[in-house]
């Protein structure tokens, strides 16, 4: 009986609209107000948030985001991870030629739902979602980098490729970084905070901030139209600038 | 309600709980003094306590030699209890395969025996079994009540180690975890081929120096004069098949990630991978990929890739 009635209650809601969550989260309405400024929002199956069913390795888990169903109408997409201590990954403004997909690969404490939010020019969100599950620990695991020794020689090397698809290019790019969280004892916050890449013109084609969620030694990938070489620039909190060509 | 009814309802209630806790295992003879105590090809479950392994034991005149120990101190005994239902004849020696906690967390139920292991395999269990021991707790729960890490205490050598009449060789690989111990008995032909043969479950990567190590190995395993094989996971067998499944399923491996490194695919990407249906009686394949392609994706990308900076 009382299953029944509470049907009943739920059944007009639904008929309004109300958004479904398509994950379970306690978390949803409090990062709405932090991170999107209680904004307007669908829960949309056309932003696709692909991880692995768990986190093989908490410290390097590969997101893919791709929101090329907006492809022209895109903002900015902001990700994140919910039940992180630190939950925001990447601020990503793809413009001219940059298409609105993104691979990155973060750290993960414990299982936790996934988002990447699109900001279209009509200024409506549309959020997609995604569940990972982990044994955890990925952001208060203990540097790798920092085992190696003369690590610090290498810092903001760029390792970069470009490969052909039908109508674009992909390019990858692997940087040596510690992208210390702040949560490893001791070691205080000294992460790549920003990327830009250009055009041989010096046109802006995307830029974006990187937050402590991404794994050291970051991973990035970004899906490129038309020829020409790039130019990628990266800055970290230490205010060091490295700058690398994509050929 | 007395305590004495409580009492009989704890009874109750927890004496099919501590009945579930029980490995059941029942050792199967498989050649002359030759026993096995096959494990399932699923994963670590609560169900299962990590019996997901195979754990063998040859009763020679001098003895019996139990090739690796389980998942857990719990396994540990009841291995033992199970050899003494089969000989009266005591335990006179370990050897581990490898420092992998389904095969080693049953050491303590051994100490007074002589543990022996490659000396790479000690070092790897120094450094890694109490990691390796509380993420198996995570994964099977109370079965691990009481398991504690015991390294061996011998380092075994390539070369004929002899048991009563058994001749048993050593030998020194490396394709799964960097040290890895298969053992040829000469008498029986049976080849303990440890964790370098999966046969019919996915193999694992999490610390394999490289697949082309690993094929190198198969190889060599197969060339020897074995007519049995007994593979860490899986089915037995008296043909080559696990020799053919594992040079099959470790080509395509090598294949996927070197071709999806050269056309630039995304990690995600490649862990989406179909799986060939030739691979469809692999238990676990799907999970295991995921596995591997986080193992080693990275540095098969890296070869793709060319340092790129313009000015430091
Ligand atoms: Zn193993």
């Amino acid at each position: 009986m009382r299953l029944r009635g509470w049907w009943i209650c739920c059944v007009p809601m639904l008929a309004w609209g109300a958004p479904v969550d398509p994950v379970p989260s306690v978390m949803w309405a409090y990062y709405h107000q932090l991170f999107l400024a209680n904004a307007p929002f669908v829960f949309d199956e056309r932003v696709k948030l692909l991880a692995p069913p768990f986190a093989e390795d908490a410290r390097q888990v590969p997101l893919e985001i791709d929101a090329r169903a907006f492809k022209g109408d895109v903002v900015k997409i902001l990700a994140w991870a919910e039940l992180n201590p630190l939950p925001q990954i990447v601020d990503f403004q793809p413009m001219e030629r940059v298409l609105p997909w993104l691979s990155i690969r973060v750290r993960i404490e414990q299982a936790t739902p996934l988002r990447a939010t699109v900001l279209t020019r009509d200024g409506l969100w549309h959020v997609g979602s995604a569940l990972i599950d982990a044994a955890g620990g990925g952001c208060t695991a203990p540097s790798v980098v920092r085992t190696q020794p003369g690590w610090e020689d290498h810092l903001g090397e760029v390792l970069g490729g470009r490969y052909p698809r039908a109508t674009f290019s992909r390019v990858k790019l692997h940087v040596a970084h510690p992208m210390d969280n702040g949560m490893v004892s001791g070691i205080p916050e000294f992460f790549i905070n920003h990327a830009e890449l250009r055009s041989d013109d010096n046109r802006l084609l995307a830029r974006m901030e990187l937050f402590p969620a991404v794994s050291e030694n970051p991973n990035l990938a970004f899906d490129i139209e038309g020829p020409g070489p790039t130019r990628l620039t990266l800055r970290d909190t230490s205010g060091s600038q490295f700058e690398a060509a994509i050929p | 309600m007395s305590p004495r009814w409580i009492m009989l309802w704890l009874i109750l209630f927890s004496l099919p709980v501590l009945a579930e806790l029980d490995y059941g295992l029942k050792p199967r003879l498989i050649a002359d003094d030759t026993w096995l105590l096959e494990g399932s090809t699923a994963n670590f479950t609560k169900d299962n306590g990590g019996n997901i392994v195979n754990v063998g034991f040859i009763v020679t005149e001098a003895g019996v030699v139990v090739i690796d120990t389980g998942p857990s101190r719990r396994y540990g005994e009841a291995l033992r209890q199970a050899i003494a239902r089969v000989t009266e004849k005591p335990v006179i020696q370990v050897l581990l395969t490898h420092h992998h906690p389904d095969h080693a967390l049953g050491n303590q139920a051994f100490k007074d025996v002589p543990i022996g292991a490659l000396a790479g395999t000690a070092e790897l269990l120094h450094a890694q079994g109490d990691s390796l021991a509380e993420n198996l707790y995570r994964l099977v729960g109370d079965w691990m009540r009481g398991t504690e890490v015991v390294l061996p205490g011998e380092v075994l050598q390539a070369g004929v180690k002899t048991f009563g009449s058994h001749d048993l060789q050593l030998l020194h690989l490396r394709g799964h975890t960097g040290a890895d111990l298969a053992i040829l008995d000469r008498k029986t032909g049976v080849l303990f081929a440890g964790d370098l043969v999966f046969y019919q479950r996915a193999l694992t990567t999490p610390h394999t120096p490289g697949l082309a190590q690993w094929q190198a190995d198969i190889a060599t395993l197969q060339g020897l004069p074995w007519t049995l094989v007994v593979p860490g996971h899986g089915p037995i067998a008296t043909d080559a098949k696990p020799f053919e499944q594992m040079r099959d399923y470790l080509t395509w491996l090598d294949h996927l990630l070197r071709d999806g490194a050269a056309q630039g695919r995304d990690m995600s990407e490649l862990i989406r991978s179909p799986i060939p249906e030739r691979f469809a009686t692999i238990n676990l394949a799907r999970y295991e990929l995921t596995r591997s392609v986080t193992h080693l994706y990275p540095q098969y990308e890296r070869t793709q890739m060319q340092p790129i900076n313009t000015q430091q």
